[in-house]
């Protein structure tokens, strides 16, 4: 249970403030509006670059780490398809510091070509050496095309090439910047060890000047059902055969996404799980195997996501997975094993409240969502779902023609 | 324009003009007690540790063994032989033993370190009472089960295949080798020919020897009450032997270095992992403090200088970092990066003339300044969470430290001036001895 007050300014600007005296920092967390699920097609990565951008100096402040860390804070920032989130933690007693950095690249970035030119260098090497640099590392890329055809879920944050970095101006910058990072597009939360009142006073003193934008309207286009199972084969040099099975299931805060979250845990979270016991240990397939989701406000994907052992064909793995699935729609699930899943999920989301941090992070992620009492209603959430319930969502998810499966071989490596 | 808050309106009155290119005041950290631990001993004698902070219902128990790298007898026996507990034991198979654990929302880590070896346990504070006996049945009856053993051998080789063609891992893996060479726990890494060769008997013997009826501690931190201790006792308090146990005696190793230059070639590579550094020394000594200032001015924050010149400046990486890592027997200094590979020469270069700018010129008053603050303030956030600080706890009980040894953390720092940054610099970080690994390419 997180508790939090919330007030909005006149110019749009939500903000949320979550008290604990039993640490002397404060975390400020400030979510806007905007992830890859944005983009242009042809200007794919752009809001990512941007997060980087929004690190090369304000308006009046001509660069941004150093102040932070001169009041012994640590700051940083990510992008999702659905968000783009910056963070700061930092002692409570000099959290002004936070309001007045925050609310300086929230009225106008410096827009300098050089920062430009750099993060874009930047930006490419992050994008070799978690894409290309790695083994699988570009397994999302071809992911994310397959599973999704219209979304624009089907590129990855980083971008669908690395020639829309190369290409991005500072006009686009600056159109991306006035167009999504007003206050009225963002969310402001800050946790720890400050009063509401401070916060007030703070946040008027800082933000309230800031003038609204244009209300930005979002209008991506949603991903038709599927309606035919899709397949892609893809090499490349790794060690191990890998197989990937995605499933599209309720967005985030969508009916029945906690049940399809349950399933994934049903099946392939940790080694009590269907997969792992039936086809690691019984029957040695595979040499790891899990299920998860990937939540996003937009509806997400189940994915199961095996290593196949040596000598195994994926033909013969896919068809023990898809059996598997099948027995567990037909039979469904027990009593015990969704009390075991209910356990996990109610432990996993305790343990994510622990970090002053993530509270003020999964604060954030609702209220941007569209309400931050839902941070508050998961276990409830969690707590209310019967065998039946699972049994039902399964039947839809897990339905052949709801899958996209993609077989990446492992080529003989030279080495 | 009014605000709709009347309070702060009457602070801020909106006729005052607000100046944004002057920074709010701000106070330094100058002082951060590390909360204490309250140590109790169970009906047998065995240390209980118990750091009772926040309000989630959550706890961690960790039970730490003198079983980790630097008591094996067999290289890599240590790692196997706390994995296998969770496989088998004479009530349970390695299923059981998983469902118990699930069941109740409970997650394991078998941990294995140079110096330690543990089984950390995490979950709802109420299911301790289900948790505590399969820890016990671990400790005391695992079985090492042939058919689990050879899982673990084959999972555990397929994962090292994985990770060996990763860059980065491959050259944190030369490295420590080239620095404290393969009779060294801190220099023989996990191989293929390590893997193959460990035999069920030489894990099995590990746990017997330095596990099933050995000493050990118990660290409990989250949301801990009177229960929750009575209950630690109940279960783990029990098996009389073992507060009797003796230590394991202390054992040493020859260091023997390896070569100051290597490289692997790797023509697939796009970017080159780069290990630069040379061994240093434990939390004991006394130029440890200092040498984490040099440390983090060098590449141990986003604004260090290496960040700025590599990354910001010239755009050649992703991200780069130094730092000064202590064990209990030993330590090391390392500066890290992956690069494109076209520029690693250059990259090699400017990581040198940056340490050598730290040992010729003092550092300017503003930058020592912000490292200063900035250390400060990572270690009070640092302490935010039970576990946070029951970790610290963890390291002045594992390496014998003075129980102030970080509430001295930060005076230390702040004592630091630009003419000892020089000093240490000159001292321990002497270029003509670092060790320099490239995996990927020049």
């Amino acid at each position: 249970m997180i508790h939090y007050e919330q007030f909005t300014l006149d110019n749009g600007l939500k903000v949320l403030v979550h008290e604990d005296f039993s640490t002397p920092m404060a975390a400020v967390n400030i979510v806007y509006n905007v992830g890859s699920r944005d983009e242009d097609e042809q200007r794919t990565g752009f809001a990512h670059l941007f997060e980087h951008l929004m690190f090369g100096g304000s308006k009046h402040i001509p660069v941004y780490d150093e102040p932070v860390q001169s009041v012994g804070g640590e700051n940083n920032a990510f992008t999702s398809p659905d968000i783009t989130n910056y963070y700061l933690t930092l002692p409570a007693e000099n959290v002004e510091t936070a309001f007045w950095l925050e609310s300086d690249r929230m009225l106008s970035l410096s827009f300098d070509p050089n920062v430009l030119e750099v993060q874009r260098k930047v930006v490419i090497e992050e994008f070799k050496q978690r894409y290309l640099n790695q083994p699988y590392g570009d397994l999302w890329l071809k992911l994310r095309p397959l599973a999704y055809t219209t979304h624009p879920y089907r590129w990855a944050t980083i971008g669908k090439d690395i020639e829309h970095i190369e290409r991005a101006t500072l006009d686009d910058v600056k159109d991306f910047f006035f167009k999504y990072y007003r206050p009225n597009n963002a969310v402001l939360v800050v946790a720890g060890a400050v009063t509401v009142a401070q916060v007030r006073q703070l946040a008027d003193k800082w933000f309230a000047p800031i003038p609204a934008g244009e209300p930005y309207v979002r209008n991506v286009p949603q991903e038709p059902t599927q309606t035919t199972p899709r397949k892609l084969e893809t090499s490349a040099a790794v060690p191990l055969n890998s197989l990937i099975k995605t499933y599209h299931i309720p967005a985030r805060y969508g009916t029945d996404f906690h049940e399809a979250d349950l399933i994934s845990d049903i099946l392939g979270r940790g080694k009590s799980s269907r997969l792992y016991q039936a086809l690691l240990k019984n029957i040695p397939l595979f040499n790891s195997i899990t299920a998860s989701v990937i939540p996003s406000l937009d509806p997400g994907l189940l994915i199961i996501k095996g290593n196949l052992n040596p000598g195994v064909t994926m033909e013969a793995a896919d068809e023990a997975i898809e059996n598997l699935l099948q027995d567990f729609v037909e039979n469904g699930t027990t009593a015990e094993e969704l009390e075991k899943v209910k356990n996990q999920a109610e432990a996993s989301l305790a343990f994510s409240q622990v970090e002053l941090l993530n509270r003020a992070m999964n604060l954030a992620y609702a209220a941007n969502a569209g309400n931050a009492e839902w941070v508050n209603e998961d276990e409830e959430k969690i707590r209310v779902i019967q065998p039946d319930d699972i049994q039902r969502v399964a039947r839809q998810v897990l339905r052949p023609e709801n899958c996209s499966t993609l077989y990446y071989h492992a080529l003989v490596n030279e080495q | 324009m009014t605000s709709r808050h009347g309070m702060s309106f009457f602070f801020y009155p909106r006729t005052m003009i607000l100046d944004r290119t002057i920074a709010p005041p701000f106070r330094v950290i100058d002082r951060i007690s590390l909360p204490p631990a309250e140590t109790l001993t169970l009906d047998n004698g065995l240390p209980l540790h118990v750091i009772n902070i926040g309000d989630q219902p959550v706890v961690r128990l960790e039970c730490m063994f003198e079983a980790g790298n630097w008591s094996e007898a067999k290289p890599g026996a240590a790692h196997f032989a706390i994995k296998m507990l969770t496989e088998g034991t004479a009530a349970r198979s390695s299923a059981e033993i998983s469902e118990a654990f699930d069941r109740v929302g409970a997650f394991t880590e078998m941990k294995n370190t140079f110096d330690q070896a543990g089984v950390v346990v995490y979950c709802l504070a109420r299911f301790l009472p289900e948790v505590l006996p399969i820890v016990h049945e671990l400790l005391t009856e695992a079985t090492f089960p042939r058919k689990e053993w050879d899982d673990l051998r084959n999972i555990t080789l397929q994962n090292h295949r994985v990770n060996w063609e990763k860059n980065a891992y491959r050259a944190t893996a030369l490295f420590r080798e080239k620095l404290y060479g393969l009779e060294h726990p801190y220099g023989r890494g996990r191989t293929e020919e390590s893997i193959s060769a460990m035999a069920r008997e030489d894990a099995l013997t590990h746990y017997q020897s330095n596990i099933q009826s050995s000493r050990y501690r118990i660290i409990l931190s989250g949301k801990v009450g009177r229960d929750e201790i009575a209950t630690v006792n109940a279960f783990l308090g029990k098996d009389a032997a073992r507060a009797d146990a003796e230590e394991p005696t202390a054992a040493s190793f020859p260091i023997l270095p390896g070569e100051k230059t290597t490289i692997v070639e790797r023509s697939e590579s796009i970017q080159s992992s780069i290990r630069l550094g040379k061994r240093l020394f434990t939390r004991h000594h006394p130029d440890y403090y200092q040498m984490l200032v040099v440390s983090e001015i060098l590449g141990g924050y986003f604004g260090s200088r290496l960040m700025k010149n590599i990354r910001e400046e010239k755009g050649l990486t992703y991200g780069i970092s130094s730092n000064a890592y202590a064990f209990r027997e030993d330590g090391y200094f390392v500066v890290s990066t992956d690069v494109k590979k076209e520029f690693t020469q250059q990259t090699l270069d400017e990581i040198r003339k940056e340490i050598a700018i730290l040992q010729t010129i003092p550092v300017p008053k503003e930058e020592l300044r912000t490292v200063k603050n900035f250390l400060a303030g990572e270690f009070a956030g640092s302490l935010n969470t039970a576990f946070d600080v029951a970790d610290r706890q963890k390291i002045l009980i594992t390496d014998g430290l003075p129980a102030d040894f970080y509430d001295r953390y930060i005076r230390q720092i702040h004592a630091t001036t630009a003419e000892d940054i020089m000093q240490i610099a000159q001292k321990h970080l002497v270029l003509d001895d670092m060790t320099e690994v490239v995996v990927g390419g020049k």
